[in-house]
């Protein structure tokens, strides 16, 4: 492969920015094309190959938004399908469990009934001070002709998501940045960034333009939804569902439980290392699969989230393979998302009754270079479908929209299963679009787009 | 017990009347059939069935096609008893549907409409049957057996800290106990001697003449392999999208339920050398599921519950439609990541698909390229029956490990199935 070209790639491909704790997600309507080209032109965006200092700043565009930057049609439609067409279009919401009350009609920004979004201006800074006059000058730098739609504060909960548990362990190790990995983990540049080969030795597809530099080239797909997380109706079904005989709570059930659900306990320690009880000492343990580990779900039940969002070598036709590994590794995501929300709850907290009521989830945010075979497949085949590696009624316990009944979560064991009814819902989709992250010469070039 | 057969009725629609007959398609069903003008859920051993409507065409010579009405059924019955049954049940409506077509008799009798559907039935070259022998019935009693299972696991208080072996007696007991469950004890019907007897005498006998034909074929080889190259280098493979309207008029169809139906249509490369080679193919494609790969897994994939190739139009152009579990995306993933060469074999005969390497390599891998062609060549199916759009083929399967545990030994395995 050809040395990446870090320098004209954005850097939250690069990083998540772990020590920039402070970050505020700007939403923008472009109203004045020539006005949005020249704000566009005047941003001073991070590179992945500058070590942020103290600050980080991000542009990512829709479909919509380059269509009102002046780029023509028939180039928006040399972009991927699902990014031209839009997260709301109605087949895709079906897809992506976006109904009912998730519909994107009930959004608060990105549906059919709030305003357009043209673009997003991720804003990282060390802390909340230094955010404030970061998100301060990009807000006086908004010329008239733009307009502000939403301004996504996020909140930093040491690196747990509402529910309470530790998020953000297991990313792929990318080829070409500076993290080693064993073979079966390490994925190719190009899943990632467009212009490189992928997964599969090809390029994915990209509009090639004759203007230097390409349009696509050092780009990406960032997929962005906000998800309101119901941590009190979380909390307070486990606790129905795990309470003793008499009828008093069993919080050593009810957080067992949690944790056969996310697959992890609070710390991170995975259960199909750590089965028995959480295990500080493995917070970040990665290095584990499931067909060698614990084929049967014993230790991590089989619909645990961690062991759908990356079923590791338990994929078929050959479990434990590297085949089965390679198949893994065409549907992996890079998540850059923020929690948002007031303060982190505690299980007894939550199932008190006296929780503040606060809207509280995760700004979730991947990156990738195929929408649909990464993360729509993801969503649509492991979280949401009931039928995920042999299961029947059982979708994503903690993320998946359920069915009207409530779906079931079933705990393997090693003699028979235990299966908790009537799983309700608890995260519900507050908005979302596909975004393009552009390359920082693409955005030069988008600047002069017109003139 | 009976095996599954395929039928197939491919009939012209008259000119002028393909979008009349669009607009009764549309009124059976929005992707799944409602019902409507044909009943498919009151039709004995239907396991999918689906009506489709082929648009008028040019084949790769400019000639003109006829637009086509199709419809496509997997049988536990033989051929002759649904056709009865279809013309006893829904004439009005094969009247309505055939109505469009050429020489669809005016006010048909019963023995006019059946003799219409038999002239118009075509045979398919190769189908694929997920488990030979296992009956929409046994599927849907097997479904049943374990929900009720699964409730009475969940009712039974502590069975769960019990050892396997009471954990057994007590399911086993329950179902003895439920007449409505007392069938789950006896084995499902076994094939009849007579289809397994033909099928032996298949099995054996294409084996036979193959060996006998051996040295000719290997005479012929090197020369086929030639020719080959020499068409896969000079054949084209533009890569072109399909137009967002059709990925958007086809997405609409789909995931409605958990099994999703496919149906493609393309035309073979032009020349004898691929006609005779895609029937070689599909020959020996046929052969392998019915002997080989008919127990729940094709060659790695075990979410598609049926298949079938079909030759249009003079063997100018192949149909390929299936049932499968999941969305389209996973489907197609499943190609490439487990029968690519198995894709490629067949359709690197068609035209526009991606370049393949000697029959087998490539094609499919090019992954974009290739599911740009598949959607590309995608007929829409807006009437599509599922006899048990909530089972998944795992399911299906899992539920008949459940029943034959029942009479067995004791396993783990059968534990883990519940």
């Amino acid at each position: 492969m050809s040395a990446p070209e870090l320098q004209d790639v954005q850097g939250l491909v690069a990083r998540g920015y772990g020590s920039l704790n402070a970050a505020r997600f700007l939403l923008l309507g472009i109203d004045d094309p020539a006005a949005a080209r020249a704000w566009l032109g005047g941003l001073t965006v991070t590179a992945a190959d500058a070590r942020p200092n103290g600050r980080a700043v991000h542009v990512a565009l829709t479909s919509a938004g380059l269509r009102r930057l002046g780029l023509d049609e028939a180039v928006v439609g040399l972009f991927s399908n699902e990014f031209a067409d839009g997260m709301t279009a109605e087949h895709r919401s079906r897809n992506l469990g976006d109904i009912a009350e998730n519909a994107p009609q009930h959004w608060d920004w990105g549906g059919p009934r709030t305003p357009e979004v043209h673009a997003a201006l991720l804003l990282y800074a060390r802390d909340e001070p230094a955010l404030g006059a970061l998100v301060g000058e990009h807000e006086a730098g908004v010329r008239p002709g733009l307009r502000i739609l939403a301004s996504l504060e996020t909140a930093d909960f040491d690196r747990r998501e509402p529910f309470g548990f530790a998020d953000g362990i297991s990313q792929p190790i990318i080829e070409g940045l500076s993290k080693k990995g064993p073979p079966e983990t390490t994925l190719r540049f190009g899943e990632f960034v467009l212009g490189y080969p992928n997964e599969y030795g090809r390029y994915t597809d990209q509009p090639l333009l004759d203007a230097r530099p390409e349009l696509a080239r050092n780009g990406t797909y960032l997929v962005f939804r906000q998800l309101r997380q119901d941590v009190t109706g979380f909390w307070r079904f486990l606790d129905e569902v795990t309470r003793h005989p008499d009828g008093s709570s069993d919080a050593r059930r009810r957080d067992r439980l949690a944790a056969k659900m996310v697959g992890r306990w609070p710390s991170g320690a995975p259960l199909a290392l750590a089965p028995d009880g959480d295990d500080p000492e493995r917070a970040t343990a990665n290095d584990f699969a499931y067909f060698h580990d614990d084929p049967y779900g014993a230790r991590c039940p089989i619909g645990a989230h961690i062991r759908r969002t990356n079923p590791r070598d338990s994929l078929d036709p050959k479990p434990g393979t590297g085949k089965s590994w390679a198949i893994n590794r065409r549907h992996r995501i890079l998540r850059r998302g923020r929690e948002y929300g007031d303060e982190l709850l505690t299980a007894d907290r939550a199932v008190s009754g006296d929780a503040p009521e606060h809207e509280r989830g995760l700004h979730f945010i991947c990156l990738n270079g195929n929408i649909a075979r990464q993360f729509e497949f993801v969503n649509d085949t492991w979280l949401n479908s009931p039928k995920f590696a042999g299961l029947y009624n059982d979708a994503d316990p903690l993320v998946a929209p359920s069915s009207p009944h409530g779906g079931t979560f079933t705990v393997q064991s090693d003699t028979i299963r235990e299966r908790v009814n009537g799983v309700p819902r608890f995260v519900s989709v507050k908005g979302g679009a596909y975004f393009f992250l552009p390359a920082i010469g693409a955005l030069r070039y988008l600047a002069r787009l017109g003139g | 017990m009976p095996h599954q057969v395929a039928l197939t009725l491919v009939a012209p629609v008259r000119t002028g009347e393909v979008e009349s007959l669009k607009t009764l398609l549309e009124s059976m069903g929005d992707g799944v059939a409602n019902g409507s003008v044909v009943d498919f859920a009151a039709l004995d051993g239907v396991h999918f069935a689906r009506f489709i409507v082929l648009d008028e065409a040019r084949d790769l010579r400019d000639e003109p096609l006829p637009a086509s009405l199709l419809y496509m059924v997997d049988l536990d019955l033989p051929r002759e008893q649904h056709l009865g049954q279809l013309v006893d049940l829904a004439g009005d409506g094969l009247d309505r549907l055939f109505g469009h077509c050429e020489d669809y008799p005016e006010r048909p009798t019963r023995e006019q409409r059946l003799d219409y559907l038999r002239r118009h039935r075509v045979r398919e070259q190769a189908f694929y049957v997920n488990t030979v022998g296992r009956t929409r019935r046994q599927i849907r009693g097997e479904a049943e057996l374990h929900d009720k299972l699964e409730d009475f696991i969940d009712s039974a208080d502590g069975l769960r800290h019990k050892d396997p072996r009471t954990v057994r007696r007590a399911v086993c007991d329950h179902v003895e106990g439920d007449p409505s469950l007392r069938w789950a004890l006896h084995p499902p019907e076994g094939l009849d001697l007579g289809f397994r007897l033909r099928e032996l005498a298949h099995l054996v006998g294409v084996a036979l003449l193959t060996l006998v034909l051996l040295p000719l074929l290997l005479v012929a080889a090197p020369i086929f392999l030639v020719l080959l190259r020499r068409h896969e280098r000079r054949d084209q493979a533009p890569h072109v999208k399909p137009p967002p309207e059709l990925v958007q008029e086809l997405a609409a169809l789909e995931d409605q339920l958990v099994q999703n139906p496919f149906s493609a249509l393309g035309f073979v490369k032009p020349g004898l050398f691929r006609r005779m080679t895609l029937t070689v193919v599909l020959f020996a494609i046929d052969y392998v599921t019915r002997h080989v790969f008919n127990r729940g897994n094709l060659a790695g994939v075990k979410t598609i519950h049926f298949a079938r190739w079909v030759f249009l139009d003079g063997k100018r152009r192949v149909i390929f439609a299936s049932n499968y579990d999941g969305s389209l995306e996973s489907y197609m993933d499943d190609f490439i990541d487990k029968i690519a060469w198995g894709l490629n074999i067949v359709f690197s005969n068609g035209y526009g698909y991606p370049r393949a390497r000697w029959l087998i390599a490539d094609g499919c891998r090019d992954e974009l390229a290739f599911k740009d062609y598949l959607r590309l060549h995608q007929v829409p199916t807006r009437v599509w029956y599922s006899a048990y759009g909530q089972l998944s083929a795992a399911n299906i399967r899992n539920n008949e490990r459940i029943r034959a545990g029942l009479k067995r030994e004791l396993t783990d395995d059968w534990l883990r199935a519940l």
